[in-house]
């Protein structure tokens, strides 16, 4: 038995690794534009619609599914190793799935703090999320409720600060993003406040998680509770028979949850005290426009009619 | 997924004092790191004793000389009743976003034992990532991941017994390179000292006579490939390819009057192959995912038996082991918060062990069940029977029946799980 391979052996290994690298790179697509990846659909609706010819959009979370508990997949690095720009909610968030994915991506523009990271949450003031005061138990949001995609009054203050984020990225077209993030901000709030008056004053608003909270941020709803016992914690059955003894006092409002969360509870409400259940779509499709954003605001208020 | 919160290294000097003890944590409020405590339990009881271990894989011939024989023979060295499971801690840091540190401890009520303790670089450009320190191997799909994340209580077996008790684990480096395709591919290689069992068993000269020799290392190159199509938002799946090559195996056995040594170099090939589906309703309901992996191992030795007393030479041969093996899981969510498991696994469709006049072993196999339940995220019980049928040497095959309870628990900032 003799060693035929002796120790130039790693050097041939990375030979034959080169070699498939540069296999590998006629795959490569040039891109066009500023390519931005973005965590929601809402986020990307914001950047399409502020970017516009001048940018490409991909959205990782699918806005059918709780952007809570995503898997970090190998196609969202494949998207970020190229991104210029990263887009994400922030205030934990997307915890359970991005960092893992940025740190993967081997692309260090859109790490955080670097020039390619944007995080909404951080010029925004959020509401308060229960788990900050909660036992240490389910999610443990220290920033705040990160679920303000649901208050456009919010989203609509987000759109200046990315545009000005994109034009530091894109220099030549920061005049045009701006005046775009503007024109955005309009439309919602203006969408906002004619919404505003297709809502009772005073209505009952009970929801799943603390995600829906923010509908009173904008609408004159009165928040009365949660299912969940604690964020992330499923209601049990005597949980909700708790929650029964506590509402019955109450007149009756309307219990709304997202699609992805179970109906069960909602229901049992329903039964039990005569509350309306409802259940909603959450972010607009993957590839929205501002048009589909103002329709998902619609969608929230009729839930509440 | 997991919460997570960025701890203060101070109030947990205690925690942290724990595993370095004595150590100086006075300038630690300027440390910034993810402190985690994964704490496993496992109920253990054997139904019906079968074979020990796997024709051809006896522990004897592999483990001499390797600090990390468990003693058992048994696979994995669970005493009948409690014992402490996978447990884990484990301390991370990131240094001006440039670099990233892991120290993972892996500990039991006896021991601790540095699972992992390495840095990765995060500011690299073009795709490229570099580790260095003691890490799990990249090759394959599970050998990469700790007990938490898998899906049964135990390692596979092809794991254990084609690489070592703790998979593939070794100091060294490794280069990655993420292609800038829209598909995602990744191309990895790794230089390692070379000291798991079952690929790079070392032990070093042991003088005159024995033709056991010092090998300087890196002894071990591991290359891998990991290709993942995007297949939209309701699957994911990630293939791939992975071999090694060792320019030192060694072994020694101690027989009544003589020495018997293996000298050489072996190889390892397999591939690898996960799909995941998710079903978009709450807490995993109608979830599912398929994961299998295959790998083939040669040893290609020279055996030289030396008499302890005269140095007189016997049993000068050269030979070749070549052996494999394969598992297939797949699970399920049956219910919100519930999920079950299938696997099946053969160890030694190729068995064949040189020694002597050469021998062909029969193939072995296990079947595990399993149930889990999640009454919170970073909570599981989990129930598992595994009928093992392992061969005998002498063809013979006996069944055995175990059963484990885990209970699992992860504490503080565990972080995301890779895919």
């Amino acid at each position: 038995m003799t060693h035929l391979l002796p120790k130039t052996l790693p050097s041939l290994v990375l030979g034959i690794f080169l070699l498939l690298l540069i296999w590998a790179l006629p795959g490569t697509v040039v891109a066009q534009g500023l390519q931005i990846v973005t965590t929601t659909s809402t986020l990307g609706m914001l950047a399409r619609e502020i970017g516009g010819d001048a940018v490409q959009v991909r959205v990782l979370a699918p806005p059918d599914r709780d952007p809570h508990y995503l898997d970090a997949r190998p196609s969202f690095m494949a998207a970020l190793r190229r991104a210029d720009l990263l887009v994400e909610m922030g205030a934990d968030l997307e915890e359970g799935w991005l960092p893992v994915v940025q740190t993967s991506a081997g692309n260090p523009r859109i790490l955080n703090g670097r020039e390619g990271h944007f995080k909404a949450s951080s010029h925004l003031q959020l509401r308060r999320s229960i788990t900050m005061d909660g036992p240490n138990l389910g999610h443990v949001h220290a920033e705040g409720n990160p679920h303000f995609h649901v208050d456009p009054l919010r989203i609509a203050a987000v759109a200046m600060p990315l545009a000005a984020h994109m034009g530091t990225l894109a220099p030549q077209q920061e005049s045009a993003f701006m005046a775009r993030a503007e024109q955005i901000a309009m439309r919602i709030r203006s969408h906002a406040a004619e919404l505003r008056e297709q809502v009772s004053v005073g209505r009952l608003l009970m929801t799943y998680h603390e995600d829906l909270d923010y509908l009173e941020e904008w609408l004159p709803v009165a928040l009365v509770g949660h299912l969940e016992p604690l964020p992330g914690i499923p209601p049990s059955a005597r949980h909700l028979r708790t929650l029964v003894t506590e509402l019955a006092e109450l007149r009756p409002g309307v219990v709304i949850h997202a699609e992805y969360q179970p109906a069960r509870g909602a229901r049992f409400l329903q039964q039990e005290l005569g509350w309306e259940a409802k259940s909603v779509r959450m972010e607009p499709p993957a590839d929205a426009r501002l048009e589909d954003y103002l329709d998902l605001m619609q969608h929230w208020v009729d839930a509440l009619k | 997924m997991q919460k997570k919160r960025s701890f203060k290294l101070a109030p947990l000097a205690g925690a942290v004092g724990l595993v370095f003890a004595g150590a100086q944590v006075s300038t630690a409020n300027e440390l910034d790191l993810d402190i985690s405590l994964i704490i496993d339990a496992v109920y253990f009881n054997t139904l019906s004793t079968g074979n020990e271990s796997p024709a051809g894989f006896s522990s004897g011939h592999h483990h001499h000389g390797h600090s990390h024989d468990h003693g058992h023979g048994h696979s994995h060295g669970f005493d009948e009743g409690f014992n402490m499971g996978h447990s884990e801690i484990s301390i991370e840091g990131t240094l001006g976003g440039a670099l990233k540190g892991v120290l993972m401890l892996g500990f039991n009520d006896k021991e601790v034992e540095v699972e992992e303790a390495y840095l990765q670089t995060l500011g690299l450009p073009n795709g490229l990532q570099l580790k260095a320190g003691k890490f799990l191997s990249g090759i394959g799909y599970i050998n990469s991941q700790h007990g938490h994340d898998w899906d049964f209580v135990d390692r596979p077996l092809l794991n254990e017994y084609l690489f070592g008790d703790h998979g593939l684990q070794e100091t060294g480096i490794q280069a990655t390179w993420l292609a800038p395709t829209d598909t995602y591919t990744l191309f990895g290689l790794e230089l390692l000292q070379g000291e798991t069992s079952g690929v790079a068993n070392y032990i070093g000269s042991q003088g005159d006579g024995r033709i056991l020799k010092d090998v300087s290392g890196p002894r071990l190159v591991t290359g891998f490939v990991k290709f993942a199509p995007d297949l939209g938002d309701a699957n994911a799946a990630q293939f791939g390819l992975s071999g090694g090559y060792a320019r030192s195996y060694q072994n020694t056995r101690e027989h009544s009057l003589r020495n018997e040594d293996w000298d050489g170099t072996a190889w390892f090939a397999g591939v690898d192959g996960v799909f995941k589906h998710d079903a978009g309703r709450s807490y995993g309901h109608g979830d599912w995912r398929l994961q299998g992996e295959y790998f083939y191992r040669a040893q290609d030795v020279d055996r030289r038996d030396v008499a302890f007393e005269g140095s007189a030479v016997s049993n000068v041969q050269s030979f070749t082991n070549k052996q494999d093996g394969l598992y297939i899981q797949g699970v399920y969510g049956i219910a919100p918060r519930w999920e079950a498991g299938l696997r099946a696994e053969a160890l030694g469709f190729t068995n064949k062990v040189g020694r002597g006049d050469g021998k062909t072993e029969d193939t072995s196999y296990r079947y595990s069940a399993q149930l889990t339940f999640r009454p919170m995220e970073p909570v599981f019980l989990r129930a598992q029977l595994s009928s093992i049928d392992f061969a005998d040497d002498d063809h013979s095959h006996g069944n055995g029946l175990e059963f484990m309870l885990q209970l699992n628990v992860a504490l503080g900032a565990h972080g995301a799980h890779r895919f």
